[in-house]
């Protein structure tokens, strides 16, 4: 076992004119979750059929479960593209046995783990029903089924979540959390900050077909903060207005100290016990995934660049 | 090669699931059976029902030798004296005693011609049976009385021309059954070739429309896949055409005895020769195994290609037109050969399987050049398939426009 399950360096891929990945190195220790994030069109999907050998990268390696990312590897992957896609004239069960089997499985046990799975997600009175016949969110959930029957040892999840009501992106994300305690190592693909939030350990800014930032989101975040205090106390604010700090920012009871005003945290607390404010609350601000990435990479653009030629759409 | 079979079995099971399978394999040959088996029960039946008939010979010379003749073939034939009178034969009749008589006169000897007199009209086996009898029986007749009968007995009849190969032997039979077979054959390797490999442009299509195929080529090579899906509805082609030939050995075997019942001047031996043998049957498999593969890897290039079903109906033309031209081509020289610079477009491997071997089973052209035509068709398979593994494999994973032949080149070269 090596330590990295992915490991990319110096990733370029061009399409034509356009370059959807601009030397992107990235380490993916085993056993993390790793969000990928950054808005439509940054080379997330690009960067993601490459570790998967869709695409062959111009330069650069890419380096998967610690070897070149041949079959066999590769079918120790939970690969879930962005483009949802099942035989829709299959049967259900049909179409899981198919995918395992094509990943070494054998019958039985595919159609094992794959009722169980069928089972858990509420599914097992479709099982014998075609892919056709089901809605388009449990087409999803039947499809999520393949990509985790065969135990993989790394799930890729290209936008996941999208097209999936609140109830069922909970479910997708218990079980996800539950694949990550098994020591699955996981990457997913989002352009939804507070969803990565949520679930990553590590996290990998990209815009504009490049890597902004990755690492470890709470040291990420440590690193990342301004010196805003989020600060709430009882009594009135005039000890504030003495230090100089006038119309703060009020969040509900919650002042929120900006760094900007000048005034560092140190100070901001000595002040408070030296004026005897009942605190309540002192809290050394993190900054969201939003903010630390508008930082970095500037405003997303609103709109995702068109025209990559092989890319999503 | 687990995977292949694994995608050959799913394209396989899920073809052959299919009602339009079912009905175009199954439905149709079983209902035309029954309904040739059928027709051909009811006209027996009918034939064999009332076989009460006289016979009245006004001319005192061809009675007994046609009776002979009618029994032969399996009628009961009273031979009735003629002063018995036409009225008490016609009473008869009306009274159902008999179903109907035949009367021969004078006209009979000069001409040929004779009455059939019934309520209801004779079938058409009985009508021909019948003037056949009688006409041969009219013609022994006189030609008995122009001297050497037989001999010039033999001229009329005959006017057969024999064909003698100056290359190998071959015997006029197995030069009809050559022909027979070659233009069957021809027929069948177009259509399978056609169907089939439209069917493989389909599965690509639908696979690379539905987006399942970046799935499964993250598990599979794009080759492997390719492969097991052109072996997926080959074997569910080669299933369907054996139930079909199966169904035609059947016809052929409930049909043989039925001719030899009604027909006993047809030699059955003979007949039975017709059909083709081991050789012919095992080298049109040959010829379909290579143009199946030739012919699917391109359509499944051209499906690869393609992001819509309007699309593809564009793109397959120029494929269509490789198997057209050959079609049109052959039909000019159905019995087998044709013109000779035909025998060397036969050997243009896209064209061999419909032109080549046709001219094989009729020993049209030597042997070296069918072999010449396999080698070359093999070697194109082998180029095509290369060539079509490589659009396929950056194909099937492209959306949006059809590339330009430019573009294509560039793939093939990339990837």
């Amino acid at each position: 076992m090596t330590e990295h399950a992915v490991h990319l360096s110096g990733v370029t891929k061009s399409f034509g004119e356009h370059t959807a990945v601009s030397d992107f190195d990235l380490e993916i220790p085993r056993g993390t979750i790793l969000g990928l994030l950054g808005p439509n069109g940054s080379g997330k999907t690009t960067t993601i059929r490459m570790i998967m050998a869709i695409l062959l990268p111009d330069r650069g390696t890419v380096e998967l479960l610690g070897g070149l990312p041949d079959f066999a590897r590769r079918n120790r992957v939970g690969y879930l593209p962005e483009e949802r896609g099942v035989y829709e004239k299959m049967k259900v069960l049909e179409q899981l046995v198919f995918l395992g089997e094509l990943r070494g499985m054998t019958r039985q046990v595919v159609r094992r783990q794959a009722m169980e799975w069928l089972e858990r997600l509420g599914l097992e009175e479709w099982a014998n029903k075609k892919v056709q016949q089901l809605s388009k969110g449990m087409q999803q959930k039947v499809q999520f089924i393949g990509t985790v029957l065969h135990d993989p040892d790394l799930l890729i999840l290209d936008e996941p979540f999208s097209g999936l009501d609140p109830i069922n992106q909970d479910v997708l994300e218990s079980i996800v959390r539950e694949q990550h305690e098994k020591g699955t190592t996981i990457l997913f693909s989002t352009h939804l900050m507070d969803q990565a939030e949520r679930l990553c350990e590590r996290v990998c800014l990209i815009s504009r077909s490049r890597k902004v930032l990755d690492g470890n989101l709470k040291a990420l975040k440590r690193r990342e903060r301004t010196g805003a205090v989020a600060i709430d106390f009882e009594g009135d604010d005039s000890w504030l207005a003495r230090l100089g700090i006038t119309n703060p920012k009020r969040v509900d009871d919650t002042y929120h100290i900006e760094a900007d005003r000048g005034i560092e945290p140190d100070r901001l607390l000595a002040a408070a016990v030296a004026e005897r404010v009942t605190l309540r609350r002192f809290e050394l601000m993190e900054p969201s995934l939003h903010e630390i990435f508008v930082r970095h990479a500037g405003q997303p653009d609103p709109e995702p660049a068109l025209g990559v030629a092989g890319g999503a759409r | 090669m687990r995977q292949v079979w694994v995608v050959l079995r799913r394209e396989y099971i899920e073809r052959v699931k299919t009602r339009g399978f079912i009905i175009a394999t199954i439905a149709m040959p079983v209902l035309m059976i029954g309904l040739i088996g059928l027709s051909a029960f009811l006209s027996i039946q009918a034939e064999r029902a009332d076989r009460d008939l006289a016979l009245v010979d006004l001319t005192g010379q061809l009675g007994e030798a046609v009776a002979a003749g009618m029994e032969a073939v399996g009628y009961d034939i009273e031979l009735v004296d003629r002063d018995v009178g036409l009225q008490e034969m016609d009473r008869r009749v009306n009274e159902d005693e008999i179903e109907a008589y035949v009367l021969l006169d004078d006209l009979t000897l000069q001409e040929g011609t004779f009455a059939y007199r019934g309520k209801e009209a004779p079938g058409i086996t009985r009508t021909a049976v019948f003037e056949k009898v009688v006409v041969e029986t009219v013609l022994e007749l006189r030609l008995s009385f122009a001297g050497s009968a037989a001999g010039l007995r033999e001229l009329l009849t005959g006017g057969r021309l024999s064909f003698e190969s100056l290359g190998e032997e071959q015997s006029e039979l197995e030069r009809v059954s050559g022909m027979a077979t070659g233009f069957a054959g021809a027929f069948l390797l177009y259509f399978t070739m056609l169907f089939y490999g439209a069917y493989v442009l389909r599965s690509v299509l639908d696979e690379k429309r539905n987006r399942v195929v970046e799935v499964v080529v993250s598990s599979i090579s794009p080759w492997r896949l390719m492969l097991g899906k052109i072996l997926g509805v080959g074997s569910m082609g080669l299933t369907q055409v054996g139930i079909w030939v199966g169904c035609a050995a059947l016809i052929g075997l409930l049909g043989v005895p039925m001719i030899a019942a009604n027909w006993p001047a047809v030699d059955v031996g003979e007949l039975s020769q017709l059909l083709p043998g081991p050789g012919p049957l095992g080298l049109l498999l040959v010829f379909f195994l290579l143009g199946y593969f030739l012919y699917s890897s391109l359509f499944a290039a051209v499906g690869a290609m393609c992001s819509t079903e309007e699309e593809a109906q564009q793109a397959q033309f120029p494929v269509m037109m490789l198997l057209i031209i050959p079609f049109i081509l052959q039909m000019t020289s159905i019995e087998g050969s044709g013109l000779p610079w035909m025998d060397w477009a036969a050997l243009f491997p896209f064209f061999s399987p419909i032109m080549m071997y046709p001219r094989a089973v009729v020993g049209a052209v030597p042997w070296w050049m069918v072999g010449t035509s396999l080698v070359l068709m093999a070697a194109a398979l082998i180029g095509t398939a290369w060539v079509a593994g490589r659009i396929y494999r950056v194909g099937i994973l492209m959306q949006g426009k059809r590339p330009t032949l430019r573009e294509l080149v560039r793939w093939i070269r990339q990837a």
